[in-house]
């Protein structure tokens, strides 16, 4: 039962409907069946492991709480954390650095006997992982009671809306909303159900129709350049409509239930800088890097140099987060780089726009701003999409040389898609610029929505239900669900 | 929530409105209903004298009619071998004793697996036999087919043929770029059945098909259809080993194969092709006649 089936739209329906006639005391039961359910539904056989890390990072917590000093408070931190990042390291990195110590051993002529082993990745670890490490580090710094109501708590670590591909949540935002007691609202209800809507809007109509198509490039034994910029520049776009159509899904669902989830994207390919793409794509891991790695490896620290390493080491994280390949690795680098770089010059970068005499035309500025740092961002992700170090370097190259980028091989490129698909696929496109040009001038398109009249605010209602069931395809999960 | 349940009411029905005509729309187009013989046979069922098994060079390869034999055409397009046994253990006892059973190799029998249109299936084979079987996907494609993006985009592209870009036509650059890409899906698809180790099943359900057919006393050949030279250029002698031929000849079947692939009659008459790998009506009656007369040799008939 994925996000995107009737099965789960039933399911879901079913669990606000009950949700909303019991008794607020024995919601929390609801939730958390609901939540295993959907979870095994998933990925039966890691049930215990979910099981396991609630029940470690529960009673972790409470034994944090209870000592005395800082410095024990730390020690049972450490030890917690260490165990829940085991977990973690064994499924989905054990291979990672098994491999590439085998590699070096064969290099350097060593014999290297540890076998391979085949571990399967279980669903979430990541996400849940990174929860529980941030409740345990809020509960040492006191920022965080440890949860004492072991119902509220396995919710908070498995709450099925946002279990899979996030928003990674604090417990200081979302355990207070499981105990206050959430009545029907109409606001909730129908904002909740134009979220889901559009994200499946997104995923159906962008995300899963693109997918095949830059398959076709990446997989291919020898694309040209100008077939591997327009994939890279489609891949883009198809993993934010995938991973933010999932976080719409995510925040409908629960705002359905009366609980507010943290937004986790705001426009980021309209991001003027890789600081500022990085405020608006993944929010919430990147704040929870920024508190829990870049926070922590700087305390103390005055030097610039040290601060760029904070920023590297950060980077480098947050890459081998998202998948234990090297490709990751390298992703995670490029970006600490471009921060790095980017922060280095800002002063020199300022100058040389005054001097070209850029900055008198702010919106010009504005754009060009935005085109580099969508370029830069596309770049990374040849590294994110290549299946190995070799083809993503070999691509990397095809993206760079100046003959991909001609227009008429652009132009040809596009006969990657067939004809009747690009004209779906233009067209449902602009539905979502559009969509995303009243919100920067608005706010909020749905609230801009909600002053219109009755009947165009029905229409596009209609359009999105008759889109997704006409038009939508299904594609096989969400691409940020295998991190 | 009064308001709330009437809005619903009203957005609801207005899609239904909406979408009832393109649920028909699909309903009546022709690859939705590519069964359609089959499924009418199935009504109307009367012994045959021969049947042809395969995928879509199969199904515009043979048309049996002029010759007086009584046929009944089980190949549907991207059908698996899987679903090729399937069918003839369903449609199988219809043929008359001494029949004949063709069963069509192309460049993708042994590396294809997946069925891409299971729907093709749900009226024309018992449910047990449909693999794998969703209840919802199952009534969503006999009743709601509009939802089903694949059969609303295939429906679209049969009534904009011509909406193609001029590389994307068949016959553009001589059928060459139509070849080509055909070429590279193919080796995707080659890659994948190897990774996946999907070849070892495929060459054993060949010789399932070939022993069902002798246990039931039905007279097998292997057959392959004639396709343009443009085609042959990319599926040459070298690429054919390495997909088709190699797991072939290593099965040791002792049944005839007629291989028409490179035949000159029509490897560089394009009259005969709807696009470089599939034979067009004319094709396929001189195709046929061509068969059944050797057939005829071989004292199959």
């Amino acid at each position: 039962m994925t996000f995107i089936s009737i099965e789960f739209l039933l399911f879901f329906a079913i669990i606000v409907c009950v949700y909303y006639v019991i008794p607020h005391r024995f919601r929390w039961i609801l939730l958390l069946a609901a939540s295993y359910l959907f979870y095994a539904s998933l990925s039966i056989q890691f049930i215990p492991l979910l099981l396991a890390s609630t029940v470690f990072t529960y009673f972790t917590g409470i034994i944090i709480e209870k000592q005395e000093t800082k410095k024990q408070k730390k020690k049972v931190m450490l030890a917690g954390i260490s165990v829940l990042l085991f977990f973690l390291g064994w499924f989905k990195y054990f291979n990672f650095v098994n491999d590439s110590l085998r590699a070096i051993a064969n290099y350097l002529g060593l014999n290297y006997t540890v076998p391979y082993q085949e571990l399967v990745l279980p669903l979430a670890i990541s996400f849940y992982t990174f929860q529980a490490v941030s409740y345990l580090v809020d509960i040492y710094y006191g920022k965080q009671k440890a949860e004492r109501h072991y119902g509220y708590f396995s919710i908070f670590f498995a709450f099925f809306p946002q279990l899979v591909a996030g928003p990674i949540e604090r417990a200081k935002k979302l355990l207070p909303q499981f105990k206050v007691e959430q009545r029907v609202n109409y606001e909730n209800v129908t904002y909740g159900m134009k979220r889901i809507a559009w994200g499946f809007f997104k995923k159906t109509l962008i995300a899963d129709r693109l997918a095949p198509i830059v398959s076709s490039v990446f997989d291919s034994p020898n694309p040209t350049g100008s077939q591997i910029v327009l994939a890279t520049i489609l891949f883009s776009i198809q993993l934010f409509a995938d991973f933010s159509a999932c976080s719409d899904i995510a925040i409908g669902c629960a705002r359905m239930l009366g609980i507010k989830l943290t937004e986790n994207f705001k426009q980021p390919h309209f991001a003027v800088s890789i600081a500022d793409f990085w405020s608006r794509w993944h929010i919430t891991l990147s704040t929870w890097l920024r508190d829990y790695i870049f926070v922590p490896l700087c305390k103390g620290k005055k030097k610039r140099s040290e601060i760029y390493l904070a920023i590297v080491i950060t980077f480098l994280v947050s890459g081998i987060w998202h998948g234990a390949a090297w490709t990751f690795v390298l992703w995670g680098l490029i970006h600490g780089f471009y921060r790095v770089f980017g922060d280095y010059t800002k002063n020199s970068r300022e100058k040389m726009v005054s001097f070209i005499q850029l900055d008198r035309s702010p919106m010009l500025h504005r754009w060009v701003k935005i085109s580099i740092t969508f370029l830069l961002v596309c770049f990374s992700r040849v590294f994110f999409r290549s299946d190995s170090v070799t083809h993503a370097f070999e691509n990397a190259q095809l993206f760079l040389t100046i003959h991909s980028w001609r227009p008429s091989g652009i132009m040809k490129a596009f006969e990657i898609f067939s004809l009747l698909d690009l004209v779906i696929f233009v067209f449902f496109f602009m539905v979502v610029q559009l969509f995303q040009y009243i919100e920067r001038k608005h706010g909020s398109t749905w609230e801009w929505l909600s002053e219109r009249r009755v009947f165009a605010r029905l229409a596009f209602y209609i359009f999105i239900i008759v889109s997704v069931l006409v038009f939508g395809v299904s594609g096989k999960g969400f691409v940020y669900g295998g991190f | 929530m009064g308001r709330l349940f009437i809005k619903l009411t009203m957005i609801m029905t207005m899609v239904l409105l909406l979408f009832m005509p393109v649920n028909s729309f699909v309903k009546h187009s022709h690859d939705y209903n590519i069964d359609h013989a089959i499924l009418a046979f199935k009504k109307d069922p009367y012994p045959v004298d021969i049947i042809n098994i395969g995928a879509s060079h199969s199904m515009y390869g043979y048309y049996f009619k002029p010759t007086g034999l009584s046929h009944l055409d089980l190949a549907l397009p991207a059908q698996t071998i899987q679903y090729d046994y399937k069918l003839l253990k369903e449609y199988g006892k219809y043929l008359k004793p001494g029949g004949v059973v063709i069963v069509s190799i192309s460049q993708i029998t042994f590396a294809s697996s997946e069925t891409k249109h299971i729907g093709n299936y749900y009226k024309i084979l018992d449910r047990n036999e449909i693999e794998p079987f969703r209840l919802m996907d199952y009534y969503s494609y006999l009743y709601l087919p509009g939802t089903n993006s694949g059969s609303l985009m295939s429906a679209l592209a049969g009534k904009l043929k011509n909406f193609k870009w001029n590389s994307h036509q068949p016959w553009a650059n001589n059928g060459k770029n139509y070849s080509e890409r055909k070429y590279e899906k193919v080796e995707a698809q080659y890659r994948e059945a190897v990774e996946n180790n999907n070849i070892e099943q495929n060459v054993k359900q060949l010789k399932e098909i070939v022993d069902y057919c002798s246990e039931k006393g039905y007279q097998v050949i292997l057959t392959m259809e004639p396709v343009h030279q443009s085609y042959q250029e990319y599926f040459n002698d070298e690429v054919m080993d390495r997909l088709v031929f190699q797991y072939l000849e290593a099965l040791k079947l002792d049944v005839p194969f007629l291989d028409y692939m490179s035949d000159q009659r029509f490897t560089a008459n394009k009259d005969y092709f709807i696009d470089p790998d599939h034979l067009n009506k004319k094709g396929r009656k001189v195709f046929s006649w061509i068969v059944y007369k050797d057939l005829k040799k071989l004292g199959y008939l």
